[in-house]
């Protein structure tokens, strides 16, 4: 009896609301932008140069990239990855290890393919390992809060906390430093990123579990789609993601250190609370089931804007992080605002 | 017998949208006596139960106690006046203790209290209803849950409760477990509280109470004395009118041919290995009420339960799925009990969840593109007869029934052998009703075999050529064809040895 009187009680509103959630939170995100540039331009000097375009669009690239990995994670109902500058951490430190040392075999040193493929490898090896623990229904922020500890130690460790120097030239300048059509490296992998994981998601069967699961894990589970092979999946693609970013990354400063990601990273420091702001700006459910990486890229994008703007402002990177912090809020609040109306009755 | 009612209730009724869930409901009970509250699924019972206890205020009527006037806006109002009410999920909190839950909110909540305090304080309380060797200080989740109810029980008294609501307490219980109940409700009923006592099992209603007030179709039928009526006048007027013109015809015979034989199926919740069979093109109904295991037998069957032993033949082949998934991949489809939490994505639209168990057959290595799966779904919807133009919306948005077609309706996508359904229509207006039993009939004559769970009596009677019963846990008959009878099905799932003339 309790379900048919919801449902005729359901209000008008929430139909209006979800036919125009999609639109409002995108137009939302807009009016920003537009308030934003035009701010710009009046107030800020060297605001409209495309240099100054290239260098938002740069920063965008770096966490964009993982926000895309993470959005998976988030959009499959895990929360998130909580490891991903740790990741991105001993991936970096791997990848310069590869090219200052060899691993050991001075025949290697250098070589750029052996170095990346051991920094995916270890990104492999940590989302696998991590999103074993979550499918097995560990606790994603618990079970990746220990991955954070376990994966940073040992990049620390195995580095001896030293600053790892290869010099130019070397075989990854393409990837930290070079450009294609006026465009940087970075930026044009950001962009086949996130045009393939948008046609991932929308298109291949993978994608529409992740929604799937994502939305309802119990009824994914009775249609025969677990989370346990999803949290391994997501889990892998998000920290391949940030292995890929910290080689770009390394690849740009030809040199790495374990705290790389934690200090020096971007221009507002923390890259982790970055790549959650970006998922949560561009309006993905934190629950799960809602969003997309379009929204991602677009919030990353805007993110990039807003710490620019403070940068040609004038501040120094405190305040930038607070910034960074009330958008995480805000954008909860006004995705929780929407997310009640249509998606009360779960 | 007292002439004044200390709760009474005239010529109430209450609305839900276009749905009248009550339509005049009269009730009384007197001081120190058990009321029996009886009704088939739907006939109001629990919006009754929520009007008394003052969870739902909407309702037009009378509302008296002690002859006065009342209007309760919130659950704690009426609980200040006395009434209270246990409801089916208890309300316990399973790391505390039995004293520290008894005394967690209310007029006597201290400030600060040892433990040691707390549970002297609680002694009585637990004496009264039974609970004299427990202690006090045991955590909840260390005692049985017919232990659980009597804590339940003991909290509300503690808060001077002079109406006690008891919504079916023996549901989940065993034998042993529900004599302590009962046993409790007379002890109460004789220290002079009221007792409302809801429940399906008519042994108990018979055993314990002095007067039964029926409801059916939101209409009170007038307060029957227990002495004076027997189990079959009581089902007559709960049942009332033949409903067999909603139902689809049956089957005009049943075919030889087992489709899935079942054998040794014993998950938690039964408690012997079971076996049966079921045939090609038949819908075989198996029925029991709430704890009788007919539930968990169905989800075994699909996976969804892990079954101790057993195993299932199916087209040759014999296995025992581990999970849902592998059960699929079998071509068994199992529709659960609750739709809204493991039968639909709510969030997502209704043609991906149309959609969701047959992901490979919308899609070419991996990816699928609009066209395919908008026809795909477009014809499952037709076939179930879903609104095509609101294919996009979230289901969430969809009314009760729809959506109850929609978690059965994505089920043939997969095109599937086996069907098992969990409670076909709970929650679902009457007209959806006779829809899904047409599809279902439609589907079996199709030579898909349908084996549904129901505690629902009419649709066990009308909808399937084959019945068997359960009580308990423990299968007890089975019926075919004309010889499915309501009073015998009705015996069987209530009380099926006979314990009412005990």
């Amino acid at each position: 009896m309790s379900t048919v009187i919801q449902e005729s009680q359901q209000p008008i509103s929430a139909k209006f609301l979800q036919f125009y959630k999609d639109r409002t939170l995108l137009a939302i995100l807009l009016s920003l932008f537009a308030v934003m540039f035009v701010y710009g331009i009046f107030f800020t000097d060297n605001y409209l140069t495309i240099t100054n375009f290239k260098a938002i669009i740069r920063d965008a690239a770096l966490y964009g990239i993982m926000a895309i990995g993470l959005t998976f994670v988030t959009l499959s109902g895990n929360f998130f990855l909580l490891s991903l500058k740790e990741t991105a951490s001993i991936c970096g430190v791997t990848f310069a290890m590869g090219m200052a040392t060899g691993f050991g075999s001075p025949d290697l040193a250098g070589n750029f393919m052996v170095s990346l493929l051991a920094a995916l490898a270890v990104g492999v090896v940590s989302g696998v390992i991590q999103g074993y623990f979550v499918g097995m229904g560990g606790n994603p922020i618990v079970v990746t809060l220990g991955g954070a500890g376990i994966l940073y130690g040992i990049g620390a460790w195995w580095s001896d906390n030293l600053v790892i120097n290869f010099t130019r030239p070397h075989d990854a300048e393409w990837l930290g430093t070079g450009s294609f059509l006026g465009l940087p490296s970075i930026t044009w992998s950001f962009i086949l990123i996130a045009i393939a994981a948008e046609i991932v998601l929308r298109h291949t069967n993978f994608g529409r579990k992740v929604y799937l699961v994502g939305a309802n894990k119990a009824a994914g589970k009775a249609t025969g789609h677990e989370n346990f092979s999803m949290a391994i999946i997501v889990f892998t693609i998000c920290s391949v993601c940030c292995a890929f970013v910290a080689v770009a990354f390394v690849a740009q400063m030809d040199s790495a250190q374990s705290n790389y990601f934690s200090a020096e990273f971007g221009s507002s420091g923390d890259m982790t609370i970055l790549v959650i702001a970006t998922v949560m700006v561009g309006g993905n459910s934190i629950m799960g089931g809602y969003g997309s990486t379009l929204r991602t890229s677009l919030g990353a994008i805007f993110i990039a804007m807003v710490d620019n703007m403070m940068v040609l402002q004038g501040f120094n990177s405190g305040p930038r992080i607070v910034g960074v912090g009330l958008m995480i809020v805000f954008s909860i609040i006004v995705f929780g605002l929407f997310a009640k109306g249509s998606r009360a009755q779960e | 017998m007292a002439s004044n009612p200390i709760l009474k209730i005239s010529k109430v009724s209450r609305t839900f949208g276009a749905i009248q869930a009550l339509k005049e409901a009269n009730f009384e009970i007197n001081e120190g006596e058990i009321m029996g509250l009886v009704g088939e699924n739907g006939a109001g019972k629990s919006t009754l139960v929520k009007i008394i206890s003052g969870f739902d205020p909407g309702f037009k009527g009378s509302y008296q106690i002690n002859g006065q006037e009342v209007k309760f806006e919130t659950p704690s109002q009426a609980e200040e006046s006395g009434i209270a009410i246990a409801q089916q999920e208890l309300s316990l909190i399973p790391n505390m203790s039995v004293a520290e839950n008894i005394f967690l909110t209310g007029a006597k909540v201290k400030k600060f209290a040892t433990l040691n305090t707390l549970a002297k304080m609680a002694r009585p309380y637990l004496n009264e209803v039974g609970l004299t060797d427990v202690d006090p200080t045991t955590r909840i989740n260390l005692l049985s849950v017919g232990e659980q109810h009597l804590v339940e029980v003991a909290r509300l008294i503690s808060r001077e409760a002079k109406i006690l609501i008891l919504d079916e307490p023996t549901a989940a219980l065993g034998e042993a477990e529900s004599r302590r109940i009962l046993e409790m409700v007379e002890r109460l009923a004789a220290n002079g509280k009221s007792i409302i006592y809801v429940s399906h099992r008519l042994d108990e209603i018979f055993k314990i109470t002095k007067r039964i007030t029926i409801l059916r179709d939101g209409v009170s039928q007038g307060v029957q004395q227990t002495k004076d009526i027997d189990v079959n006048k009581l089902v007559e007027i709960m049942l009332g009118r033949e409903l067999a013109n909603m139902f689809p015809a049956k089957a005009d015979h049943i075919s030889n041919d087992p489709k899935i034989e079942i054998k040794d199926l014993w998950p938690d919740g039964v408690l012997e290995p079971v076996s049966f069979s079921a045939y090609k093109g038949e819908i075989l109904g198996l029925s029991g009420q709430l704890g009788s295991g007919a539930g968990e037998i169905l989800a075994s069957i699909a996976g969804a339960l892990k079954s101790r032993s057993g195993s299932l033949t199916l087209n040759g082949e014999t296995f025992l799925p581990k999970s849902p998934s592998q059960a699929i991949k079998k071509k068994i489809a199992y529709c659960s009990s609750d739709r809204k939490k493991d039968g639909l994505f709510l969030g997502r639209p209704i043609f991906e969840n149309l959609t969701s168990p047959a992901l490979n057959a919308i899609s070419n290595y991996g990816f699928n593109f609009g066209a395919t799966e908008q026809n795909f779904s477009k014809n499952l919807a037709k076939e179930f007869l879903i609104d095509v133009r609101r294919m996009f919306d979230e289901s969430g948005l969809l009314s009760g029934g729809n959506q109850q077609k929609v978690a059965l309706g994505k089920w043939l996508s997969i095109k599937p052998d086996v069907l098992l359904v969990n409670e076909p229509t709970r929650g679902v207006d009457v007209g959806a009703k006779s829809e899904i039993y047409q599809r279902m009939r439609d589907l079996a004559a199709r030579g898909i075999t349908i084996i549904f769970a129901s505690t629902d009596i009419q649709e066990i009677t009308y909808l399937p050529d084959r019945v068997i019963t359960f009580y308990r846990g423990m299968m007890i008959d089975e019926h075919r064809l004309e010889n499915i009878q309501t009073p015998t099905i009705l015996k069987e799932i209530t009380d099926p040895f006979n314990e009412t003339n005990l």
